[in-house]
């Protein structure tokens, strides 16, 4: 069954994966969210007059998702995979909600590169397509820079030789 | 460049400007041409631009003369004269001014170029082959002085939305055709298009259908409900409930019927030209290249009547204006399923959506979507990809092979048990979107690959940007 899933969202073409730093990256950040999550569960025991319970049910709950987050993070990055086609690009990702998007070069508007204070710590940066139509979600996290670079110039070279109109 | 529309007329309509009383003699400045070939607003705009201000003026005076009891007595006299006369006089002599500075000329390179700007001055060149739509719009002060406006948008800039203010009903038209025409790539001085009527919205038929769309129908009978059942128990907080309930339906019912008024879709050249409303009379062009997917919504109630609205993706006009206004998407509000069709066949020619072969979403797909999930399909023919879903409210969208952004599959948590995925085709931002909801996924993967080979070979044929010019690249200048 999971063999005929995964067809959909893979094939024969070449995939190519993201830099396993982004998993670094992304778990960086969610220690930071959680610093704000222990603060408020700090600010619950110090300053509220639930019973103790409620904020060992608080701690347990916070750590189980923090533990999944954790692991879920490690597979939602292996889940990221672009491939070069003759006249499209593919990308796919997701693990609870998966997703494939196909854009043609002749319909890229224009290729971002972006790269928050994290990310370029780490040297990961993000290239992210658009198109005409807002719901064309295609972004690839996690390429290193020479890379993302390389495939910026690449993409907006085709892009302007196959360019349609509207 | 051949001869596409007979043979040339000189000049376009002289202006009627200045003679609008009928008397025989021009107002001072009215029709001017400088030696630019440069062109002035119609002169009384400064009194449209008056006129305009007494109905605040008079909120004024009853807001801040009444209300303070002052409407007696030497301060109610100077609110008064403050209100319906200094204020329309203010507000006209500074428009008098914008009036003197205004001007609006096609220049030599063929594009529109307007001039204006009382301290700042602005000048402004709206590159016609990047148009969006030239309309046609009647204020209600405007509409006394027979004067219109006209709005110029073009595609891509924040300020894109350009507005004279005011020509006469006659002249506003013929700039209209003649930005129109030039933008298509016809010659400039074809007279205005012709117009054919398709369909007109009888108004008993638009308030009706507003009356059964879906969402309105169940509030006015969950209000009916609340109602009797705080008259049965004598609870009367129901009452506040209702008012909501009840009243907002009401209100957006109303102000839809006056929006949508008279609702009239012409064939013309240019595209298809909408014309509507009660208080403010708009016209649209819908120009047939512009128009990227469009939405066939068949609610519940109207089914037994065959009706059904029609709703567009025109590019560059997703969501709202600079004021915040929401852009017009309809094409139509209501029409019977052949005229929308008829309409439908002059945006998108060599569709035939009857015609499709629907590929049904698979039975399992009840337990994803256990409504809808039998209307779930999907269709394409040389031309066209097309989708539907809904059982309560029946939709069904269109999209050109050519118009194809971007293509996605994807899958959520419910839909993977069951081996399932939705095609979604990607087009700009607007109320239609063409989505494939819970086919098989090994199907959906297929036909998403198939779609990306049919708009690619769709767009190396297309040549609809420029629709009206044929093959030949527009020369607008001569």
């Amino acid at each position: 069954m999971a063999d005929k899933v995964n067809a959909a969202f893979t094939s024969d073409d070449q995939w190519t994966p993201v830099s396993p730093k982004l998993v670094t990256a992304r778990r960086i950040t969610l220690c930071l969210v959680y610093l704000l999550v222990i603060g408020g569960i700090v600010a619950v025991y110090a300053f509220s007059t639930a019973p103790s319970w409620v904020t060992v049910a608080l701690v347990v709950a916070a750590l189980v998702v923090f533990v999944w987050l954790w692991w879920l993070i490690g597979r939602r990055v292996r889940s990221f995979g672009y491939s070069e086609r003759g006249d499209d690009l593919l990308v796919t990702s997701g693990i609870m909600f998966r997703r494939l998007v196909i854009v043609p070069y002749g319909r890229m508007q224009l290729v971002d590169v972006k790269a928050g204070p994290i990310d370029r710590w780490l040297g990961v940066t993000t290239v992210q397509l658009h198109t005409a139509a807002a719901t064309t979600d295609a972004s690839i996290p996690g390429l290193v820079p020479d890379v993302a670079a390389d495939l910026r110039d690449r993409l907006a070279r085709r892009g302007e030789q196959r360019s349609a109109g509207l | 460049m051949s001869d596409l529309n007979g043979p040339p007329t000189p000049e376009p309509p002289q202006s009627n400007v200045g003679d609008d009383f009928g008397l025989g003699f021009q107002l001072p400045g009215s029709g001017t041409v400088d030696d630019r070939g440069r062109r002035r607003v119609h002169p009384i705009t400064p009194l449209v631009h008056g006129a305009s201000m007494v109905p605040v003026g008079l909120f004024l005076v009853v807001i801040l003369g009444f209300g303070s009891g002052a409407a007696f007595g030497l301060a109610g006299v100077a609110v008064f004269v403050l209100g319906l006369v200094v204020l329309p006089v203010v507000v006209a002599a500074w428009s008098y001014l914008v009036w003197r500075n205004l001007w609006y000329w096609f220049d030599d390179d063929g594009d529109f170029r307007v001039d204006s700007g009382v301290i700042t001055k602005q000048e402004r060149r709206v590159q016609l082959s990047r148009l969006q739509s030239v309309d046609v719009a009647q204020p209600l002060i405007a509409r006394l002085f027979s004067m219109a406006e006209l709005t110029v948008e073009v595609a891509g800039s924040q300020e894109s939305k350009l507005k004279l203010q005011f020509l006469s009903l006659d002249d506003a038209r013929a700039l209209r055709a003649t930005i129109l025409a030039r933008a298509a790539g016809l010659r400039h001085d074809t007279s205005e298009a012709p117009e054919d009527a398709i369909a007109k919205v009888a108004p008993r038929d638009l308030a009706v259908s507003l009356l059964l769309r879906s969402s309105t129908a169940f509030l006015l009978l969950f209000s009916v409900l609340v109602l009797a059942i705080s008259f049965l128990t004598g609870g009367w907080g129901g009452l506040f409930v209702a008012l909501f309930t009840g009243g907002i339906p009401i209100l957006i019912v109303v102000s839809e019927f006056i929006r949508y008024f008279n609702f009239t879709v012409s064939d013309s050249p240019d595209g298809l030209r909408l014309r509507f409303g009660l208080a403010k009379t708009e016209a649209r062009t819908v120009p047939p290249g512009r128009v990227q997917a469009i939405e066939y919504v068949e609610p519940f109630l109207w089914r037994r009547r065959n009706w059904v609205r029609v709703r567009v993706n025109i590019a560059g006009m997703g969501g709202q204006d600079r004021q915040g206004n929401k852009e017009e998407t309809l094409l139509i509000p209501v029409a019977t399923m052949a005229d929308a069709h008829a309409i439908v066949g002059r945006v998108f020619p060599d569709v035939d959506v009857d015609a499709l072969e629907w590929h049904l979403a698979p039975d399992r797909s009840r337990r994803r979507s256990f409504i809808q999930w039998s209307r779930l399909a999907v269709a394409w023919d040389a031309n066209v990809f097309a989708a539907r879903r809904g059982r309560v409210t029946r939709r069904l969208s269109v999209i050109p092979h050519a118009r194809t952004q971007s293509v996605r599959v994807t899958q959520g948590p419910w839909e993977r048990p069951l081996d399932l995925a939705s095609v979604h085709v990607d087009t700009t931002p607007g109320p239609v979107s063409v989505s494939a909801l819970h086919l098989d996924a090994a199907f959906a993967a297929r036909v998403a690959r198939e779609q990306t080979e049919r708009a690619l070979q769709a767009r190396s044929v297309d040549r609809s940007i420029r629709w009206a010019a044929g093959e030949t690249p527009p020369d607008a200048a001569t």
